[in-house]
């Protein structure tokens, strides 16, 4: 809490600190807290409240006990075991050490256990007749302890002081230390100091016993706060001399109140307590330097810590009484960089080194330009921090990015006269001279592609199904945000090609987020013009659709490299497909002539390519244009590789064809979750367009040998539908799909329907989409008409008449439609019968063969090929005479139709010649 | 025709029941060289063939079967006869040949004929031409000379007509799968076509005495029914089986055809590739003649001969058999087909007729 308030030299060695602890371990930030001086009794008592720090910390005490006992016997293996699991649970109870402070037990037994290592290792006789195991793991554990200590130093000094001070105190009254209670406390926190250079074992079995005796209490306490006289008349009593007690009263009564006292007397009690508790505070605060409170410690350990970082670590930096100038900072800032880079360079460090050298700069006010030009280099420092480009970002480190790149831009803003350009060069240069425009060398373009990138390898490498993913979702705003910085930045400042990238920038992030309040704002025009006022003043920004419109525009007229472009467009197109405008969409895909060249792109691109063509056709679908919705699909469908086209996971089957590398790769490219498209509504959307265009095609040309498939891959799932013996009710989407494909091969458009539009395949699929009941009242409409055609493609055969008022109740579509679709029926030669208007009827004319008929016809076609073939034969035998035959069988074929080949035979001949 | 619809009115009685163009077929086929020039099958035989398929074979299932019995003079007299088990995939080690020894030693202990003489299969739309039947029906013959294979038609025989048709490999074939070369040249050599493969044995059902008073007398009996007989099988036949019987049987040689398109296609790109080697052996030949001749005129040696079979290997000959056997089941459908259109035109131009007349 301390350093908080402190100055900034003090968090910065905070934060270097922890970004040390990155690299030695990963077990997690031991930010340099002070201990949590409270004693255990006033935690337990919180119990109910915060029940994460109380499992937290009980998980640290087990472990704690344990490598006490495993000291007990020497078994220094187990200690490192230990040693290794207790800072891992460190690091998960971390937020909660945040919050309360470094548990002062947790001090304890680093401390112990140093000591302890300490005197093992000193004794030589006993590590000789170690075994070797025990043996190895003391010099690591011995390694690791004092690297791990070295961040708690100052605590674990504090603590040893306060120990002998409680020794003291001990002696002067025997009042118990703060974290034990009465009676051992005082006796343990002496002797476990003198007794713990020669026989630590002895002390950690008092300490068990210690333990005991603090559970003990603990279910004392519990008893007491269920008792309120008990509590009452016991406290009362303990209270006047005992600070220990004090503690725990507190809690209790805090607790109290939170359970909200009925009765007066109840309150009274508990303000009285507090009022004693503040006073004792006070007290206590003069008397003694440490525990108790949590708010009260911050302050005494700011006496004990304050200066060490910055005692310690500006000898670094500079000597002392070096008098601070540009010239120094400059020559200091070159120094650290040329340790870039390099092999043995401590990242972490020298990270920690620009930050205490920006504080430098600014506490002796070096000018913005020095600040300008560390800040770039500590972004550039941080982003250099892992080694390559597969691990990501810790959240920390994010963290900390983010802000210093809000900071910058923070100055940038400030002072206008800063010129900053990736094109001057180190000379030109002019950081100080405050009479001419300062000029730095950075780009804080690049920083931000760059901080974009990093954002998009967190979300990639975080779980998506995790609340973290969500956290970090959180920080999405942030980058928004500034990029829009940047963005008004450059706009002022930066040449056309800069404002189109970070344009691009903006709009990848715009692009796949559907705009709700334009949405709204467009269902709802005719209403009030006051409330579309409120709404105006609720949401100041523009419409997601003007702003695309804005940037994309821009970039088309401005932008020279073709990718930037390309990948505009594409976003673009999404994000009027993602809108249901699929007129302007379909119009800026068609005239960008992507389709012709993107396999020239590269991947990325095409992914993005593929997510538009997709979105594309599901806006298709959407507006009931099935037909358009299918060919917008297909390839990405036909391919059954969806989700690897998307990058949207790899594919299992793949995995063994491409190495690690490739793998890599691959893995770089995937689109993080939260741009997902869903991958079963885009198979659904697919299936029931497929089932659209394909069953009424089916039924057209049931007994046509030349039929050809429209979709492959709906065949597919009709056939593995078939194949199943046994046929339950529909799980799946495509079971739903299948089923409803069979209703409608036999014109039953409800239960069609019911297949479609139900419970699960709402849940499943149609209520992702915005609007969702437009959807389905398109689609009902389409599964009526499509089973309409089905019906009278199916069953024409069978009727000599049929009354267009009976279709119309079956299918429940009023007569004007049903007229229009029979008479584009008739029209496209696909229904051989004519209306008559006077009755509403339609008359079959029967002109259909029959199957027999049909077969006939299919057997002469296949033997006229296989005369052909024959022929070619005997061609071959001949050389190339017999022209006699042929030029028969040439006349034969013109008779019957068969022009085609006959052409292609012709040519054939001439070659063959 | 008419003696054929006489027969399929009462199947039992013993008569001849074979198409006269088997008959010519035989003759010139030259089964002369064969000691059997008729099968005479027992009534027994017969039904237990039908009684098998009915219980065992269904769809496009097949039933197969043992004959046995004995050769008499230029007859072959089958006077029994066993079925073989269904093969399932669970028991794929079953032995045929242990199975048949022990049915027929067993046989023998209740004085049954214990002789094998040949096979019966049944068939889905006649479509019994196939590799395998021509494969165990060689390993038949040639071990045992006389056996001939049995084909039952129960879809024909549900439709009135009992079709049951005795046929042999012919010697010419014999040879040629002896030497087990089916490419094109040995097959031309042969002198084999598709008509020549199989020839047909005329077939005689003979009855005990008995029987065939028995069946004299229930048929003055159902004297009544007879007369409707020819009307009713005719509706029966234009309503149920018309259609459902020429649709398949097109169906099915529409699918042959296609085969044989494709054995065609094939063959003729063996041809493409055969002239097209031709070719660059000859230019090779050409080459090295010329060079020969230049390498004479410097007086130097000339190149040594190489083996130009190693340097073009010829492609590999499509074999003809299969295009052989497709042929031969397309004769079969079409002879079906043809026989069975023939019938019913005929019974139309009769239905015509007998309306003309009775108005």
């Amino acid at each position: 809490m301390s350093r908080f308030f402190t100055t900034g030299s003090d968090s910065e060695s905070e934060s270097s600190l922890s970004g040390e602890e990155l690299v030695t371990k990963p077990v997690g930030g031991n930010y340099g807290k002070q201990p949590l001086l409270l004693s255990e009794d006033e935690e337990d008592t919180k119990r109910v409240v915060r029940s994460a720090k109380d499992k937290r910390f009980e998980e640290l005490t087990n472990l704690i006990r344990t490598i006490r006992n495993a000291m007990k016997i020497r078994d220094v293996t187990k200690c490192l075991e230990e040693f290794e699991l207790l800072g891992k649970a460190y690091g998960k109870a971390k937020s909660i050490v945040d919050k309360e402070g470094v548990p002062r037990f947790y001090i304890r037994i680093l401390a112990d256990l140093e000591d302890y290592l300490n005197e093992l290792w000193e004794d030589k006789e006993g590590k000789k007749k170690m075994n070797k195991n025990n043996a190895k793991a003391l010099s690591t554990l011995r390694q690791k302890i004092r690297k791990y200590n070295r961040d708690f130093e100052s605590h674990i000094t504090s603590y040893k002081q306060s120990a002998d001070e409680d020794a003291e105190k001990n002696e002067e009254d025997s009042e118990g230390s703060s974290d034990e209670d009465e009676d051992e406390d005082g006796v343990s926190a002496a002797t476990f100091l003198k007794k713990k250079s020669e026989a630590p074992s002895g002390e950690s079995r008092k300490f068990l016993k210690k333990m005991d005796v603090r559970a003990r209490d603990e279910d004392e306490d519990s008893e007491d706060s269920e008792d309120d006289e008990d509590w009452d008349t016991g406290s009362t009593s303990s209270d006047s001399d005992s600070e220990e007690e004090e503690g725990k009263q507190t809690a209790l009564a805090s607790r109290f109140l939170k359970k909200a006292p009925t009765t007066d007397e109840d309150k009274k009690a508990a303000e009285k307590k507090r009022e004693d508790k503040a006073k004792k505070k006070h007290d206590r605060k003069s008397k003694r330097l440490d525990e108790e409170e949590e708010d009260n410690e911050g302050g005494e350990w700011e006496r004990v810590r304050g200066g060490v970082p910055l005692v310690k670590e500006k000898p670094k930096m500079f000597a002392k009484g070096t008098e601070i100038t540009h010239a120094v900072v400059i020559k200091k800032l070159n120094e650290i960089l040329q340790a870039r880079g390099k092999k043995g360079t401590d990242r972490a460090a020298q990270i920690e080194l620009l930050q205490l050298l920006v504080q430098i700069a600014a506490e002796n006010n070096l000018g913005e330009g020095v600040i300008v030009k560390i800040k770039f280099n500590i972004i550039a420092s941080l982003y250099d921090y892992n080694p390559n480009l597969a691990t990501y970002m810790k959240p920390e480190m994010w963290g900390k990015c983010l802000d210093c790149i809000n900071e910058l831009m923070d100055i940038l803003f400030a002072n206008p006269n800063i010129f900053v350009g990736e094109n001057i060069l180190e000379e030109s240069e002019n950081l100080h001279n405050a009479d001419q425009p300062l000029r730095v060398r950075g780009c804080i373009l690049t920083l931000v592609e760059r901080m974009d990138e990093e954002f998009t390898k967190i979300m990639q490498n975080t779980d998506p199904h995790s609340q973290e993913y969500v956290e970090h979702l959180k920080d999405e705003a942030q980058v928004c945000a500034i990029i829009e910085r940047v963005q008004r930045y450059l706009e002022e400042k930066g040449t056309t090609e800069e404002v189109c990238r970070i344009y691009l920038l903006r709009i990848l992030h715009t692009y796949y987020k559907f705009d709700y309040k334009a949405h709204q704002r467009q269902l709802t025009p005719p209403e009030g013009s006051s409330k579309s006022e409120q709404d105006q003043a609720e949401n100041e920004g523009e419409d997601s659709a003007v702003l695309m419109e804005r940037l994309c525009k821009y970039i088309y007229a401005k932008d020279r490299t073709d990718r930037i472009r390309t990948c505009a467009i594409l976003c673009h197109i999404y994000h009027h497909a993602l809108h249901s405008r699929w007129y302007q969409a379909r119009d800026l895909m068609l005239m960008s002539h992507l389709q012709d060249n993107i396999q020239h792109a590269d991947p990325p691109v095409q992914i993005l390519y593929n997510r538009t063509m997709v979105q594309l056709g599901i806006c298709a679908f959407r507006q009931g244009l099935t037909k358009d919705a299918h060919n917008a699909l297909l390839d990405i469908q036909s391919s059954g590789r969806a989700k690897e086209l998307l990058g949207q996971g790899l594919l299992l089957r793949s995995l063994q064809e491409r190495n690690q590398e490739q793998e890599k790769v691959e893995r770089r490219r995937q689109v993080p979750f939260h741009l997902h498209i869903n991958l079963e509504l885009l198979e659904c959307v697919y299936l029931v367009s497929a089932m659209l265009l394909e069953i009424p095609y089916m039924a057209a040309h049931e007994s046509d040998a030349r039929r050809r498939m429209i979709s492959k891959q709906f065949h597919h799932q009709l056939r593995v539908g078939e194949r199943q013996p046994l046929l339950g009710p529909p799980e799946s989407m495509r079971e739903h799909v299948v089923a409803a494909s069979k209703a409608m091969k036999m014109g039953d458009w409800k239960t069609c329907h019911s297949f479609i539009i139900n419970e699960k395949m709402n849940g499943k699929v149609w209520d992702l989409f915005p609007e969702a009941d437009k959807v389905r009242t398109m689609l009902v409409r389409k599964i009526q008409e499509e089973s309409l055609r089905t019906y009278l493609f199916t069953y024409s055969s069978v009727y000599d008449s049929i009354s267009m008022e009976t279709l119309s109740d079956m299918f429940e579509l009023d007569l004007p439609t049903v007229h229009s679709i029979i008479s584009k029926m008739i029209i496209n030669e696909e229904l051989m019968a004519s209306l008559d208007q006077p009755t509403q009827t339609v008359v079959m004319h029967r002109t259909e063969p029959t199957a027999q008929q049909n077969l006939a016809l299919q057997l002469a076609e296949k033997l006229g090929s296989l005369v052909e073939n024959n022929e070619r034969v005997f061609d071959h035998k001949q050389g190339t005479y017999g022209g006699y035959f042929r030029d028969q069988k040439d006349g034969y074929r013109k008779n019957e139709g068969y022009m085609r080949r006959g052409g292609y035979r012709q040519q054939q001949s001439q070659t063959a010649y | 025709m008419a003696s054929r619809k006489e027969g399929t009115g009462s199947t039992a009685t013993s008569s001849s029941s074979t198409a006269g163009a088997a008959g010519k077929g035989k003759g010139k086929g030259g089964s002369g060289d064969s000691a059997v020039k008729q099968v005479q099958i027992d009534g027994l035989v017969v039904l237990k063939i039908i009684k098998h398929y009915q219980e065992e074979g269904q769809g496009t299932e097949v039933v197969q079967g043992v004959l046995l019995g004995l050769v008499v003079e230029d007859r072959l007299e089958i006077t029994n006869c066993f079925p073989f088990p269904q093969h399932t995939e669970d028991d794929a080690d079953f032995d045929e040949v242990q199975y048949q020894m022990e049915m027929m030693r067993s046989l023998r202990h209740v004085n049954i004929d214990h002789l094998h003489v040949g096979w019966y299969q049944s068939t889905y739309y006649g479509s019994f031409v196939t590799r395998a039947l021509l494969d165990s029906q060689f390993s038949y013959q040639h071990a045992i000379e006389e056996s001939v294979v049995l084909i039952y038609d129960p879809i024909k025989t549900a439709q009135g007509s009992l079709s049951l048709k005795a046929y042999r490999l012919t010697p010419k074939l014999m040879e040629v799968c002896k030497e087990k070369d089916f490419s094109p040249e040995a097959l031309k050599k042969a002198n084999i076509t598709f008509e020549y493969m199989f020839e047909e044995v005329p077939i005689v059902i003979k009855n005990s005495h008995l029987i065939n008073v028995l069946m004299w007398e229930l048929e003055k009996k159902s004297a009544v029914a007879d007369k409707h007989e020819l009307l009713s099988l005719a509706s029966s036949i234009f309503t149920l089986h018309f259609s459902n019987h020429l649709g398949k049987n097109l169906q099915l040689l529409m699918d042959r055809v296609d085969e044989m398109s494709q054995d065609i296609v094939k063959y003729n790109t063996y041809m493409r590739n055969t002239s097209k080697q031709q070719q660059q052996k000859h230019q090779y030949q050409q080459r090295r003649q010329q060079e020969n001749m230049q390498r004479q005129s410097r007086g130097e040696p000339p190149l040594p001969e190489e083996d130009l079979s190693k340097l073009f290997k010829p492609p590999q000959p499509p074999a003809r058999m299969d295009s052989l056997l497709i042929a031969g089941q397309i004769n079969t459908y079409c002879q079906n087909i043809k026989e069975f259109t023939a019938q019913n035109l005929g019974k139309l131009f009769m239905a015509q007729a007998l309306q003309e007349y009775n108005n």
